[in-house]
C-alpha cells in the first residue's frame, strides 16, 4: 500500500496573533509557518514571550487566531476537539478525581460505557507506569507521576496529535530526564504526532525529530533544525553537543534581540 | 465492635496530639466562667466581696451553677410557667432546617450562575448588594404581618443563612482554575459538562464554608425570628417569654441552649465537610 508515503498531520500557514494589551495592539505571532508530519515529534523552542505556547493553544483550539490557516489532517481547527490532546505544565489534573477517573474524563464526557472506559484506562495506566495507583488522588502523587496521569488522560481519547506545553518544566532535573525517556517510549508505542513546547535546548535535542527555533516577538519560524541522531541519544556524545551548539547559537541571537528590545521599548 | 474501637483509638490519638490546644481551650472556658462568677458575686455582695451591699439588679446576673441547674431542669420537665425546653428546641431546629434547605436550594444555583456568567452577575449583584447589609431583624415586623407566624420566622432565618452560602459559592465558582477548564475542553467536554464536572465539584469546599458560616448566622437570627411569636414556639421565643416574666435564670438557660445548638450544628457540618474533603481527595 502507501507504505512510505508521509502524510501531513498539522499544517500551519501564515498564522498571526494580535493581543490587546490595555488597548495597545501587541503582535505575538506573525506569519508563522509549520508543517508537521504524522508520527513526528517536533519541539518548539524560543526565547520567553516568543509565542510558542500561543501556537500550541491555537492548535488546541483554546485560543482564537487573528489570521492564517491551521488544519489537522486537512480539517481546519475552529475550537478544541478530542483529536487534539493536550498536556499542561501545571498538570491540570482534577484534584477530586482519582488517577483512573482523571484518565477516564474524556471517555466519560464522550459517553462511553463504564466497561469500555475501564478497559482503556487499564491499558493506559499500564502504558504510563501507574499500576497500583489507580485509586490514588493527585495530591498524593509526585510531580513526575502527576504528569504520567496527564499524558495518559490526553491519550485516552486516542487523539491524532499530542500537544505538550512545557510538560516537564516544573519537574526536578532527574525526574525530567526520566520523563523524557518515558515520553519517547510512550511515543514509540503509540506513534502519536507530538508538538512539544520547551525552553530547554537540551530537552529539545534529546527528544525532537526536528527543532523549530522561533524568533523573538513577533514570533515566527527562524530556523528548523533536523536533529538526525539515532535514539536512544547520549547527552554527552560529541554529535549531541554539536547539534546542541548549533541550536544554542541560533537561540542566543534571538535572546540578544529580545533583550535589546526590552531595553529600548519602541 | 471493631469500628467502635477504631473510633475510640483515633479519638485518643487526636487528644494526645492536641493536648496543648485542648488544655488552653479548657483554661479559657474556665476563666470565662470564673469571670462570670466573680461579677455575679460582686453584684450579690457574696464571698469574696462580703461587706459589699447587694446591687438591686443582681438577679439579672445569676451564678453560673444556678443557670446550669435550671438549664438541666428545663430539659427534664415542664416548669412552673408551663414551659418545656425540649419542645422549643425541636421547634427551632425545624425552623433552622427548613430555612437552611430553602437557602441551599436558592443560593447554590444563584451563586454558581453569578460566579460563572457576567450577565447573571450584572442582574443579581445590585439586588444582593442592596439586601445583604440589611439585618434580618429589620424584616421581622413586615414578614410577620405578611407571611404570618409560620413562614415569617422561617424566612428571617433563611435570610441569615442565604447570603453566606451565596457569597461563598460565587467566590468558589469564580476561582475555578482556568487551566482545569482548558483541560476539560481539550478532552472534549461541552459547556454543560464543564459546569457539572469541573465547576460544581470545584465549588464544593467553598459551599461547605458557606454552610458553616450560614448556620451560625441562622442561629443568631433565631431570637429575632421568634421574638414576637412563632408557630410551635422556639428557643428564641422561650428567651423572650421568660425575660418578659422576669425569670432571668431561665432566660439564660435558653441563651446557653442556642449557643450549644449552634456549636452542635456547625460541628456536624464541619464533620461532614472533613468526610467530604477526604472522599474527594482535597485535603
Amino acid at each position: 500500500m502507501d507504505g512510505n508515503e508521509v502524510r501531513t498531520c498539522i499544517r500551519i500557514e501564515h498564522l498571526s496573533k494580535v493581543f490587546s494589551d490595555n488597548g495597545r495592539a501587541v503582535n505575538a505571532l506573525d506569519d508563522f509557518q509549520l508543517e508537521v508530519n504524522d508520527g513526528e515529534l517536533i519541539c518548539l523552542l524560543g526565547p520567553s514571550g516568543c509565542g510558542k505556547t500561543t501556537v500550541l493553544r491555537i492548535v488546541a483550539g483554546l485560543e482564537p487566531k487573528s489570521g492564517g490557516v491551521v488544519t489537522v489532517h486537512g480539517r481546519p481547527v475552529a475550537s478544541s476537539g478530542r483529536e487534539r490532546g493536550m498536556v499542561f505544565q501545571e498538570f491540570a489534573l482534577f484534584p477530586w478525581r482519582t488517577v483512573r477517573r482523571n484518565i477516564e474524563f474524556g471517555l466519560e464526557v464522550k459517553g462511553l460505557p463504564e466497561e469500555k472506559r475501564a478497559k482503556i484506562s487499564r491499558s493506559l495506566i499500564e502504558l504510563v507506569g501507574l499500576k497500583g495507583f489507580e485509586d490514588t488522588h493527585p495530591k498524593e502523587l509526585s510531580g513526575g507521576m502527576k504528569q504520567r496521569v496527564g499524558i495518559a488522560r490526553a491519550l485516552a481519547n486516542d487523539p491524532a496529535v499530542l500537544l505538550m506545553d512545557e510538560p516537564f518544566g516544573s519537574l526536578d532535573a532527574q525526574t525530567r530526564n526520566l520523563m523524557q525517556r518515558e515520553l519517547l517510549r510512550i511515543w514509540q508505542a503509540t506513534k502519536k504526532t507530538i508538538l512539544f513546547v520547551t525552553h530547554s535546548v537540551d530537552e529539545a535535542v534529546f527528544l525532537a525529530d526536528r527543532i523549530v527555533v522561533m524568533t523573538a516577538r513577533p514570533g515566527k519560524v527562524r530556523e528548523i533544525i533536523e536533529v538526525g541522531l539515532p535514539r536512544p541519544r547520549d547527552r554527552t556524545s560529541r554529535e549531541f553537543m554539536l547539534v546542541r551548539g548549533k541550536v544554542l547559537a541560533e537561540l542566543d541571537e534571538e535572546f540578544e534581540k529580545a533583550r535589546a528590545k526590552e531595553l529600548s521599548p519602541d | 465492635m471493631g469500628g467502635m474501637q477504631r473510633t475510640l483509638n483515633t479519638l485518643k490519638k487526636a487528644i494526645l496530639q492536641n493536648w496543648k490546644q485542648i488544655l488552653l481551650s479548657g483554661v479559657s472556658l474556665a476563666c470565662f466562667v470564673a469571670g462570670w462568677w466573680l461579677y455575679s458575686a460582686w453584684l450579690h455582695g457574696d464571698w469574696p466581696f462580703e461587706g459589699r451591699e447587694r446591687v438591686d439588679f443582681a438577679e439579672y446576673v445569676p451564678y453560673p451553677w444556678v443557670v446550669l441547674q435550671v438549664f438541666i431542669d428545663s430539659f427534664q420537665h415542664v416548669d412552673g410557667s408551663g414551659l418545656y425546653m425540649g419542645e422549643h428546641v425541636v421547634a427551632s431546629l425545624k425552623r433552622i432546617f427548613i430555612g437552611f434547605m430553602l437557602a441551599l436550594a436558592v443560593a447554590v444555583p444563584a451563586g454558581l450562575l453569578m460566579g460563572r456568567s457576567k450577565a447573571a452577575q450584572a442582574i443579581g449583584s445590585p439586588i444582593v448588594e442592596l439586601l445583604r447589609p440589611i439585618p434580618p431583624l429589620a424584616w421581622v415586623p413586615i414578614f410577620l404581618v405578611v407571611l404570618k407566624f409560620f413562614w415569617g420566622p422561617i424566612l428571617i432565618v433563611f435570610l441569615g443563612i442565604f447570603f453566606p452560602i451565596l457569597l461563598n459559592v460565587r467566590l468558589g465558582a469564580r476561582s475555578v482554575d482556568p487551566v482545569l477548564i482548558d483541560a476539560a475542553r481539550t478532552l472534549g467536554a461541552r459547556r454543560s459538562q464543564i459546569f457539572f464536572k469541573v465547576v460544581l465539584p470545584y465549588t464544593i469546599p467553598y459551599l461547605m464554608t458557606g454552610i458553616k458560616v450560614g448556620l451560625g448566622i441562622g442561629w443568631m437570627c433565631i431570637v429575632a425570628a421568634e421574638m414576637l411569636g412563632a408557630v410551635g414556639g422556639g428557643v428564641g421565643y422561650y428567651i423572650f417569654l421568660t425575660a418578659g416574666m422576669s425569670q432571668y435564670t431561665t432566660m439564660y438557660a435558653g441563651m446557653v441552649t442556642i449557643g450549644l445548638l449552634s456549636v452542635i450544628t456547625t460541628g456536624v457540618a464541619g464533620l461532614f465537610e472533613r468526610r467530604l474533603n477526604r472522599w474527594m481527595g482535597m485535603k
